[in-house]
């Protein structure tokens, strides 16, 4: 069996990294990345990018070596991607964040408001009703995190956790602090209000949920492959006809319900921001699905049914 | 003629509206060619087959030509060109039926009819085809309406702020430092004006009808306008400060400027020192400019923290509270941002067009 030769060249020097001779034809890039580690320690395998043109897209690790457009000496570019942190630790650092916070402000701890509301209690039964629905948001995505979610990257940039969770803890702070604070004015049309936005909110949460299911049903333990989602038994998951990202849709929705019931500029905001950040990827996810299934439904639009 | 006139060797091509001949001779000097009643005379001093002598030949042609013959004297030989007076194909070139000796076919530039035909048409759709490229831009019929709507627009906007400029050139001169203070309470209506009309500037750039980009014209019109309408427009004890003189005097000179230059490319003339001072006044002045809108922005952040104008506190429907003094503080720091893109921009643009003179090789 012949033995193939890969050359490692940095992408932006051309300098001679690593040189490795006698590599199995059937490797695959992932045991070829920890064939780099051990000469450089410093580059762990997630931190690599390896390319056959310096300024092409990134080979997987799923790819072996045999399947690539190379002679019997490959010819790989590296690029450094930083320093990388797991999907699951940012995921849970972004998540518990709001969660605390939230309750920070709730129990109203000293320094957040004037010392005479230190420790009491809002004589709004809406605040307690958010305070519930806020958490309950949170443990379940923490939860989702752990036991329900299958990443395909194992790993993003160490930059993004600061990113997310600026975002997520300082907008959790901002809303948290009007809704409990003591001068918070109840929605102006009452219980309807509130009955209505819990409704909404709770039927978001159930539809998230079940799509979360639904995606992580569609790709076997460990794999990362990729299927077109179908509606399935569950009636939360028919949304799948209309819509390409359902979890996006019932995720807005649940930040929708939320604003009703809270009515508070600050959420609404959030709301907003969340939308359209939810809207592009929605839109990026089903661009690749088009881009990869000839038959992908044509009557789904990325996060609104019909709309966008 | 007389009878021992040596004829040279001509050889002779034709194409459907003109006629070459070429004549086999040397080191011509002034030769003697001209068409009379259709009948072309040729004599010339030059080297030939029989030597340097004196040659000379005639020829009837077959159809009527133009009586211009172009004639192209090289060392080795003389090229004549003959239009002819209509196109077609000739099958012979001389009226007599009979060749003459002298004369022979010129296979260097010889086509039979379907190939000449052929390269008529290459060049014929080598015309179209530059005449489509040439065309592209499509006919609009809208492009003077556009174009006067532009001169229009820039004129009166350079009237308003040369009334401005002058006005307020003219007020310094006479009332000398006191004129600061009151600079609100004269222009401030003509400075509203131009600065709602500006706003069109903005839908030009979105419409297409101006070539410049969207996002400097947005960030200049919307910054000036918030200070001017917002910070010094609401605020009564704003308006009575000094820096409102420095800060319409600054804007009214770069728009001095930027209008008329605007007016003239749209009319397609250029006066260089205008474009000169077009792309470097802004140099000085918008640097200027900004610091003017800083200490404005200073100022009246205190006086906005004071009356709580535009803030919102709780208890309120919206659950949230907005101090407005807080958000010109963000502002501030946007602004420098928002400069600092525009001077790249501006930079960039000076670059364009005061840039390297010498951009053809000799």
């Amino acid at each position: 069996m012949k033995h193939y030769e890969v050359e490692i060249l940095d992408a932006k020097t051309r300098e001679k990294l690593c040189f490795l001779d006698k590599v199995e034809p059937q490797a695959t890039i992932a045991e070829i990345k920890n064939l780099f580690t051990k000469t450089h320690p410093q580059w762990y395998p997630a931190r690599q990018s390896l390319r056959l043109d310096p300024k092409g897209r990134s080979l997987k690790d799923e790819d072996i070596l045999q399947s690539l457009p190379v002679g019997t000496t490959a010819t790989f570019y590296f690029r450094d991607l930083g320093a990388q942190i797991s999907w699951v630790t940012v995921f849970l650092t972004e998540y518990a964040g709001p969660l605390l916070i939230y309750l920070l402000f709730y129990f109203r701890v000293p320094f957040l408001y004037g010392p005479r509301y230190d420790f009491t209690a809002s004589r709004h039964a809406v605040v307690h009703l958010a305070c519930a629905c806020h958490s309950f948001h949170y443990i379940k995505r923490l939860l989702e995190t752990l036991f329900v979610h299958r990443f395909s990257h194992g790993t993003m940039p160490l930059r993004n956790i600061f990113k997310n969770c600026t975002y997520y803890w300082g907008f959790a702070a901002w809303m948290a602090y009007y809704i409990n604070h003591p001068l918070y004015t109840p929605p102006a049309y009452g219980d309807e209000q509130v009955k209505l936005a819990l409704a909404v909110f709770l039927f978001c949460q159930l539809g998230n949920f079940s799509i979360h299911v639904a995606l992580r049903n569609l790709r076997p333990a460990g794999s990362k492959t990729r299927k077109i989602p179908y509606p399935t038994r569950n009636p939360f998951t028919w949304l799948f006809l209309l819509v390409s990202c359902p979890n996006y849709t019932y995720e807005v929705g649940s930040w929708i319900g939320f604003t009703i019931m809270t009515q508070c500029l600050p959420v609404a905001l959030f709301s907003l921001v969340g939308f359209v950040q939810m809207a592009i990827w929605a839109q990026g996810k089903h661009r690749s699905y088009l881009r990869e299934f000839r038959d992908y439904p044509p009557l789904r639009s990325p996060i609104v049914p019909f709309l966008l | 003629m007389a009878g021992c006139s040596l004829r040279p060797h001509v050889h002779w091509a034709q194409r459907h509206h003109e006629l070459y001949l070429r004549v086999e001779l040397s080191d011509v000097k002034n030769p003697d060619v001209s068409i009379a009643d259709n009948v072309l005379r040729f004599r010339a001093q030059g080297h030939g087959a029989k030597g340097d002598n004196i040659y000379e030949f005639q020829i009837e042609f077959l159809e009527p030509v133009e009586p211009k013959p172009v004639c192209r004297v090289t060392q080795r030989q003389l090229n004549i060109t003959v239009q002819k007076k209509e196109s077609n194909w000739w099958e012979r070139l001389t009226k007599q039926e009979k060749r003459p000796l002298f004369l022979a076919p010129d296979f260097d530039r010889w086509l039979d009819e379907s190939d000449a035909e052929m390269e008529l048409k290459e060049k014929e759709e080598e015309k179209i085809n530059k005449m489509k490229i040439e065309s592209r831009v499509p006919k609009d019929p809208f492009k003077h309406l556009k174009k006067g709507y532009l001169i229009m627009y820039n004129l009166v906007q350079f009237l308003g702020f040369s009334w401005i400029f002058v006005n307020m050139t003219v007020r310094l001169f006479i009332l000398g430092k006191d004129s600061f203070y009151d600079t609100f309470h004269t222009i401030a209506d003509m400075m509203y004006f131009c600065q709602t009309l500006a706003l069109m500037e903005i839908l030009n750039s979105l419409i297409g009808l101006v070539r410049s980009p969207l996002i400097p014209a947005v960030i200049q019109v919307f910054g000036r306008n918030f200070i001017l309408f917002v910070v010094l427009g609401s605020l009564e004890e704003m308006q009575s400060r000094a820096v409102v003189f420095f800060l319409f005097y600054f804007w009214s000179i770069i728009e001095l400027f930027r209008y008329p230059y605007y007016m003239l490319s749209c009319m397609g003339i250029e006066w260089k020192p205008l474009t000169w001072l077009r792309y470097t006044s802004w140099i000085p002045l918008y640097p200027l400019g900004g610091l003017a809108e800083a200490v404005c922005l200073i100022q009246s952040i205190p006086i906005f923290s004071e009356t709580g104008k535009f803030s919102l506190g709780l208890p309120n429907p919206l659950n949230v509270t907005i101090q407005f003094s807080f958000l010109l503080q963000m502002y501030l720091i946007a602004l420098f941002l928002g400069l600092f893109v525009n001077f790249r921009y501006l930079y960039k643009q000076r670059k364009q067009h005061l840039g390297p003179k010498k951009r053809k090789m000799k």
